[in-house]
């Protein structure tokens, strides 16, 4: 098949998904509807991956591949640029979409309207990860904005509505100064792609060059503020506490990173955005450290989960931003990408895990206070759960997050560390770990046993335990053991497709060598310690005072102007 | 040509005020409009400074305005059209709620029942 | 405490406006390389004369297939919301919101005029917005101010009580708004994978047909984006939900 014609399928096929869930909506009855909504999916989120997967030779051989959507010319046309990144973004959405579209069967959302927009949002993430155009960007980027407004509002409570809302205006003004950006670098250079405007850029005057980078910048901060890096993530942590589990699975898992990849395009524009990349790197390991310390002061349990998404997108970024200062292009900058896009993997994987067994263990206790839930499982085979699956689950979860090996999220998290090690970003993460260890230690008290009511009678109810939530948690949970246990295989098949020369680069004996062992060691018991003077008087008394620290909408927009600041600090001294 | 500028950056600048200096979630959801409009509008007449005719090939005319730039606003504009719908119908529901359309009472009035 | 966020939105606004002033106030000439193209070559590669068509539906007609998914998500989340206000299940039931005149307020003062007027004008505005539709691509217009139109012209019918017509009855909306939707894709889709398609290589000489493709996509999407603002307009109305 024309590589060409399959490498828009990954766009049209979900659309066309889509269209035919929505015509069944209007047209048949309630049971086939439900059977267009599996075809749907089959063929708008299953069939992409095997088109996409079938490019991975010509990835290989060819780098990248270039296509004109309608074959014009390409300073006007829009161009499609599809390489290793948007391989790798393809079918991660694709693949983690699934588990949380499965969960959403019995919990809901399960609209076919959920459905559809699952699917058009899979479509959008695909056209941002190709398009090299910066007009083509701001609309990918609002319909991906607007689907995520959709889906966290779609919970109908007033807190969701409001968290919706907060984010929406958010956003999408911070939209307008993206639009006011391309407004600038389309005056300037009389083109929209990103090819052309690096070529236009060379022919202009310091002047006119410095009114360029301040277009870029306000295209760079608005696409930061979706990644929620540190003093723009006020919305997240309402946005994705709020949602319903299988949109805060979604939106943790994927959407957060996907922005920061279609970074690394935007950055290619200029190399004088270079200088932003070791400010950014700082501050990606401040966000992990800050956001792991806000989420062992929180009491609510999603609340302190998406202070972790927070924590764990800081961990990314600082590893994306040394590969972009040290050049994608060079060794040691394709193993820190590869090193930050393991690691969203494996992020996406077990948060999305973490999301849906604390999910569902809240649902069943009626109650999201961490110090008031004890005894989860005891509640949850009351309502038909014979084995315990949520907690096994919820303990791969917890286990890969906290780097414990032969989970996913210890592979990641070791080479992401390693290949940082000089820098001071290194320690900070470090740090973070830790952080890490004490507050999961903190969640998990949750399934312990509760004393008080331990003589409850043991009867099974009749009620069947809904079948979707096992299968979406045990999928997940397997595809952390395996992610984990078969690394060194994805590290290859990621090595071939970001590095040009033969060589294998990573070095594969680091994870388990005597000092990083050790490491783990330390920073289990260092967690441990840490969650021990957290719950001792004087740590609750600051952990109370940090939880009361609030933002209201206009310090975020205080903070929004605080980060265009720093940033063009750095990029013009 | 100065004048011109200096007003649609005052709409651009009210537009922003009213968004971040006002309680009210209607005027804050006006200003988000007048924001977008305001970049509607710099990009449709800095782009019209080029040409005198409409860009449409029936006679020879050869200084036509430059159309790329109306056809990108027309995309902004309903983005902006539905960006504007959404959030108002969010803002209905949180009325009805809440019973405010202030931010801080209604921020308030949540937080204090979860 | 108020001071200092009196000041929080001062200092903002101050940053926004120096990094916003520059590139508001550039006097840098506007580049003409796209609009000398398009003059040579627009006419001959799209077949439309209007070149606002010939982008929106050619050049960029990806921008297109992405504004028209934002109008559909915008749309779907507003009537959820709003839908959910009457505590009514969106799936369960059959949605059919008309607007009933038992609903109205009954005391208040008015006269016919607004339903006289309405119901004359509903019709010769359904047509003039498939004019817009029609010839979006050779004269200003096309598929989204021609689709805003005929909104406005069921919306009229909606007003106007007296006439008997299923097009403001919103399940009937529903479904043709399904319909083109699915169309859309399909079309774009064609269009994307054979840009070179049978459409082009009809010869029809240099009648309001030559755009080929173009009328077909202005149509669809007016289709669409008429029907899906008038359900949502319906909806905000206050139109029934009915079971």
């Amino acid at each position: 098949m024309n590589p060409d014609s399959l490498l828009l399928t990954p766009i049209f096929l979900p659309l066309l998904a889509a269209s035919i869930v929505l015509t069944s909506k209007s047209f048949l009855p309630v049971k086939a509807r439900r059977f267009s909504e599996y075809f749907g999916i089959l063929i708008g989120l299953l069939m992409p991956i095997i088109f996409v997967l079938l490019l991975y030779p010509y990835v290989i051989n060819q780098g990248s591949l270039f296509l004109v959507i309608g074959s014009y010319t390409p300073k006007i046309g829009i161009v499609y640029k599809f390489d290793s990144l948007s391989l790798v973004m393809i079918v991660l959405t694709n693949l983690l979409t699934l588990p949380a579209w499965i969960y959403s069967r019995t919990v809901g959302p399960s609209q076919s309207y959920f459905t559809a927009l699952i699917l058009i949002q899979s479509a959008t993430i695909a056209a941002i990860s190709m398009t090299n155009d910066i007009f083509n960007l701001f609309v990918c980027l609002e319909v991906m904005g607007l689907i995520a407004y959709v889906l966290i509002s779609s919970k109908q409570e007033k807190n969701a509505v409001f968290a919706a809302f907060n984010y929406m205006m958010y956003s999408s003004s911070s939209m307008v100064f993206f639009l006011l950006g391309s407004f600038g670098l389309y005056r300037l250079t009389g083109s929209l792609s990103y090819q052309e405007i690096t070529n236009a850029l060379l022919n202009l005057s310091s002047k006119e060059l410095n009114i360029a980078l301040i277009c870029l910048l306000l295209m760079i901060v608005p696409i930061l503020l979706r990644v929620a890096i540190m003093p723009l993530s006020n919305w997240l942590v309402g946005a994705h506490s709020k949602a319903p589990h299988a949109v805060s699975a979604l939106l943790s898992g994927i959407l957060i990173k996907i922005p920061l990849f279609v970074l690394v395009r935007v950055f290619s524009i200029s190399p004088i955005l270079k200088n932003l990349t070791f400010p950014l790197a700082y501050i990606g390991s401040a966000t992990a450290l800050i956001g792991v310390i806000f989420a062992l002061s929180q009491s609510d349990a999603k609340k302190l989960l998406a202070y972790h998404s927070i924590s764990q997108i800081g961990y990314i970024i600082t590893a994306w931003a040394m590969a972009l200062n040290v050049g994608i292009d060079t060794t040691p900058g394709a193993i820190l990408l590869i090193a930050a896009l393991f690691h969203t993997f494996s992020h996406a994987i077990f948060k999305g895990l973490l999301f849906l067994s604390i999910g569902t263990a809240t649902d069943a206790a009626e109650s999201r206070d961490v110090y008031k839930i004890r005894g989860v499982n005891s509640i949850l085979s009351q309502k038909g759960e014979r084995f315990p699956i949520t907690m096994i689950c919820f303990l791969v979860g917890a286990l890969s997050i906290m780097a414990i090996p032969p989970f996913n999220g210890f592979f990641s998290k070791t080479l992401l560390t390693y290949y940082l090690k000089p820098s001071i970003n290194y320690t900070i993460l470090s740090i973070a770990g830790v952080g890490t260890v004490a507050s999961f230690i903190k969640l998990s008290r949750i399934f312990l046993p509760n004393k008080q009511i331990k003589e409850q009678t043991k009867e099974f109810s009749k009620e069947k335990f809904p079948f979707s939530i096992h299968l979406s948690l045990i999928i997940l949970a397997l595809l952390a053991l395996l992610t984990g246990i078969f690394s060194q295989n994805i590290f290859e098949l990621l090595e071939n497709m970001f590095i040009s020369t033969s060589k294998r680069p990573i070095n594969k004996t680091i994870f388990f060598s005597q000092a990083n062992i050790i490491k783990t060691l330390y920073t289990v018991l260092g967690g441990v310690l840490l969650f021990v003077i957290a719950t001792s008087k004087v740590g609750s008394k600051v952990l109370h005072k940090l939880k009361g620290i609030k933002t209201d909408f206009t310090d975020q927009y205080f903070h929004f102007a605080i980060t265009i600041t720093l940033l063009s600090y750095f990029l013009f001294v | 040509m100065i004048i011109e500028r200096v007003l649609i950056f005052l709409i651009f600048i009210t537009g922003f005020i009213g968004l971040i200096g006002v309680k009210n979630i209607i005027k804050k959801i006006i200003g988000l409009s007048l924001l977008n409009s305001s970049i509607v509008l710099l990009f449709i007449l800095e782009a019209s400074r080029i040409g005198d005719h409409a860009p449409i090939l029936v006679g020879q005319e050869k200084n036509i305005v430059d159309p790329v730039p109306q056809a990108l606003m027309l995309t902004a504009i309903v983005i902006g059209v539905c960006v504007t719908s959404l959030s108002l119908a969010m803002a209905v529901r949180l009325y009805k709620t809440t019973g405010s359309l202030d931010i801080t009472i209604i921020k308030e009035r949540i937080e204090n029942e979860s | 405490m108020r001071k200092a966020k009196l000041l929080k939105v001062f200092l903002t606004i101050i940053i926004i406006t120096l990094a916003t002033f520059p590139i508001i106030m550039s006097n840098v000439s506007w580049p003409t390389f796209t609009r000398d193209y398009l003059f040579v070559n627009a006419l001959n590669e799209t077949g439309a004369s209007n070149t606002v068509s010939s982008i929106y539906l050619g050049y960029r007609l990806m921008d297109t297939l992405g504004e028209t998914l934002v109008l559909f998500v915008a749309i779907t989340g507003t009537m959820s919301i709003l839908l959910n206000l009457h505590k009514h299940e969106l799936e369960s039931v059959k949605t059919q919101s008309t607007l009933v005149p038992e609903k109205r307020v009954k005391n208040a003062l008015r006269t016919n005029l607004v339903e006289v007027v309405a119901s004359k004008l509903g019709p010769i505005i359904l047509l003039f917005g498939l004019y817009v539709m029609l010839f979006g691509h050779i004269s200003p217009g096309g598929g989204f101010q021609g689709g805003v139109i005929f909104a406005s012209a069921i919306v009229f019918l909606v007003l106007a009580t007296d006439v008997k017509t299923k097009i403001t009855n919103s399940h009937v909306l529903e479904r043709i708004e399904a319909i083109s939707f699915i169309s859309l894709i399909l079309i774009t889709t064609y269009v994307i994978f054979f840009p070179e398609g049978f459409f082009s290589t009809i010869d029809i000489g240099s009648s309001f047909l030559s755009a080929g493709i173009i009328i077909l996509l202005n149509i669809i999407i007016g289709i669409k984006v008429g029907t899906s603002i008038a359900v949502m307009i319906i909806a905000m109305m206050g139109g029934k939900h009915d079971n």
